[in-house]
């Protein structure tokens, strides 16, 4: 079995990097190193996968999920991935590296990742949530600048809410009611 | 999916299949939230929307609709987002709200306010 890698396959985002991941995978000549699969909707095929997956906790953070039945997330599973892609493997050895009983490289991997996960909102992906409080006044700034750009797409209006990405056709009441 | 599938944290999705049954021809209060779990907001309501359902389990059922799958639903009832709740008294719709502050006191006042007019 292949590592899976899971990713939201609703933010723009994550579909990008998952492309990446899923295009270097297929460099390496024989089998691919990691596979990349969307989590989809359905809590009963991810808990087929890993019966510890739960659906919400892997739309929160990336997930690789290991052929020994093991996950690691968020920075852990970057990690994991630079360490199957041949493009990137070289280097992933520094994130296992201890030194004074931590693993320095690891630790800014993850804050790197924490970042890159905060930010996700002020690059335009509207369901992951509402922006960190550090965040929050870089979005405010983004808005402002599309506003004089002529670009009129900003952030939810409503604070807790997700506006569908493409408004549903609506259905004459008389075909349903 | 199923079409019932209750789901380990007691809250029944429903689908197409079973609005109408569980829903438009139910009787009390209740409660629908449309919602998709790709939705950072809904996953942020959901350990709030366990305890209102919890607190509020003789009172008012609630259900939910994973937008993702029954696209149809969304449609019929005019859903722009997530989370939406949709609120039924015998099978009628009484109020609704988008992206309710995802703390107990404001959920619960948003989920019981409707029928108390």
């Amino acid at each position: 079995m292949t590592p899976i890698l899971l990713f939201d396959g609703e933010c723009h985002v994550c579909r990008r990097i998952a492309h990446w991941v899923e295009n270097s995978a297929r460099r390496q000549s024989g089998p691919p190193g990691i596979v990349v699969r969307p989590i989809g909707q359905d809590p009963a095929a991810l808990r087929l996968l890993n019966p510890d997956l739960d659906i919400w906790e892997a739309y929160a953070a990336p997930h690789v999920l290991m052929p020994d039945g093991s996950m690691k997330r968020a920075g852990y599973a970057v990690a994991e991935v630079f360490r199957c892609l041949p493009n990137t493997k070289w280097f992933a050895g520094i994130f296992a590296i201890h030194m004074f009983g931590t693993q320095p490289f690891q630790i800014m991997l993850n804050a790197a990742y924490d970042v890159l996960a905060d930010i996700r909102p002020l690059l335009g992906c509207e369901s992951c949530g509402r922006p960190r409080p550090w965040v929050s006044p870089l979005v405010w700034l983004a808005n402002q600048a599309k506003s004089l750009t002529g670009c009129t797409r900003k952030a939810a209006a409503i604070p807790h809410f997700t506006s569908l990405h493409k408004p549903l056709a609506r259905v004459p009441p008389s075909a349903v009611r | 999916m199923k079409a019932d599938d209750r789901s380990e944290d007691g809250i029944t999705t429903i689908t197409g299949d079973t609005f109408e049954r569980m829903v438009l021809e139910g009787n009390g209060p209740i409660a629908v939230e449309f919602m998709s779990y790709s939705c950072a907001h809904c996953g942020a309501m959901e350990p709030v929307l366990q305890q209102a359902a919890e607190f509020l389990k003789d009172k008012e059922r609630i259900f939910r609709v994973n937008i993702a799958i029954d696209e149809d639903l969304a449609r019929r009832f005019e859903i722009e987002g997530t989370p939406t709740f949709v609120l039924f008294l015998n099978g009628r719709e009484v109020g609704r709200m988008g992206g309710p502050s995802p703390d107990i006191s404001s959920v619960l006042a948003e989920l019981t306010q409707p029928f108390e007019g």
